[in-house]
């Protein structure tokens, strides 16, 4: 059964409780824990770290909004036909291009 | 199904599914055992450097991302906890609440073993996200629909392993990342003592234990839907099937895994930038090719 419309509630009820439960059973079992525990000592770790992947992640942002706009255009396209197929080889072309782009001016290197 | 009965479902589905995992993991037993790793469930652990809210926030956060997941597996046609409109959209969104758990527990832990795991997981996504995202776009396009039942039944001819023999590469090599099986286990490597699994311990390791075995439970059956035809097959039941389907796959990862040597996160981005997603890319146009030849469901 696909939900539709009026059901949305009904559908996403479920989804809150589960995280509900979730939540509920992780603080149940925190709050009931009476075995024995070992204690880890180890140094503290907070510190800055070198950030090795700046140009993987700033590309990364663009192209993980490119794959939400990706889904609807997915799901339309046996609909649309060749002009959904033209719009999505631009698209795709231009994406291509920030790859080569930031792949030739080495970006894709862990610095 | 009604909100009782799915609630049982999804817990009865995913802690199934996820003890069944671990067996089978103990049991194939890899070089290097990452996110498998044992852990104490009888002795609890005390971190005094540790944030008060953040590490106990982890493994609930964890759990809560594959516990949403398993609410859009099928079993069989109407076998299904909630069939939602936008269904894989919402796995993917909803399965990387385990990445974040793991930064949670690391970082809070503030331990140096437990830091560098959540470091190296959070750059272990941005390399698998976007190829799995254009491996699932294939499968999207062919059903024209983002539910994972109507996804299942446009296989019903032929499935898509058979059309997109591509996209299932993609998928079983990003689902490998995405699941942090060996050889993509940096975030869980010895090297650091096993990330968070070094710091956790009772009811967080029971935690961690099920949401671990939970995401490749999860990415198998996952891939069952989009590439195997997920419930559909002769003489037997549906969720049986699925099962088969799903456990069969998760065998194939996990022996393929074991060919490839563990790579580094920065061996993992470059394969991910240079070649799975200029691959997943001309994936796309190729099933594009294909519908409009005609090839595939109508």
């Amino acid at each position: 059964m696909q939900v539709e419309g009026n059901d949305i509630e009904a559908a996403y009820s479920l989804v809150g409780l589960l995280v509900i439960i979730a939540a509920g059973l992780g603080l149940l079992a925190m709050a009931l824990w009476r075995r024995p525990s070992r204690t880890i000592e180890a140094p503290p770790a907070w510190a800055q770290y070198r950030f090795g992947f700046l140009i993987y992640a700033l590309i990364f942002l663009a192209f993980d909004m490119e794959m939400i706009f990706m889904y609807p255009w997915a799901v339309v396209f046996a609909d649309l036909g060749i002009a959904a197929f033209v719009d999505m080889m631009v698209f795709i072309a231009l994406l291509s291009a920030g790859i080569a782009y930031a792949w030739g001016m080495g970006g894709l290197e862990w610095e | 199904m009604g909100i009782g009965e799915g609630t049982g479902f999804v817990l009865l589905a995913l802690l199934g599914g996820a003890l069944l995992t671990h067996g089978l993991e103990r049991w194939v037993g890899p070089p290097e055992r990452g996110p498998a790793l044992p852990v104490s469930l009888s002795c609890g652990t005390v971190l005094p450097n540790a944030d008060r809210w953040l590490f106990p926030a982890g493994p609930i956060v964890g759990f809560m991302g594959v516990l949403l997941g398993t609410v859009v597996l099928p079993f069989g046609p109407d076998l299904v906890a909630r069939d939602l409109g936008i269904g894989v959209f919402y796995f993917i969104v909803v399965i990387d609440f385990v990445v974040l758990g793991v930064a949670l527990t690391g970082w809070g832990a503030n331990t140096p073993g437990a830091v560098e795991s959540c470091y190296r997981i959070v750059a272990q996504l941005v390399a698998y996200v976007v190829p799995l995202g254009l491996a699932y776009v294939g499968a999207i396009m062919m059903a024209h629909s983002l539910s994972t039942t109507r996804i299942v039944e446009a296989q019903s001819g032929l499935w898509f392993i058979v059309l997109q023999p591509i996209g299932f590469a993609l998928y079983v090599v990003s689902g490998l990342m995405q699941s942090y099986r060996h050889p993509f286990l940096e975030p869980f490597a010895d090297g650091i003592g096993g990330g968070i699994l070094s710091v956790v311990g009772g009811w967080s390791a029971l935690l961690w234990r099920i949401a671990l075995a939970g995401v490749l439970f999860l990415v198998a059956a996952m891939g069952a839907v989009l590439f195997l035809g997920g419930w559909s097959g002769p003489w037997l039941p549906p969720p049986v099937w699925m099962a088969v389907k799903t456990y069969a796959l998760m065998a194939l990862m996990l022996w393929l895994g074991r060919l490839a040597r563990p790579l580094s996160t920065a061996e993992m981005l470059a394969l991910s930038w240079r070649v799975l997603i200029p691959v997943g890319l001309a994936n796309v146009l190729v099933v594009g090719i294909l519908i409009l030849l005609h090839v595939g469901p109508g």
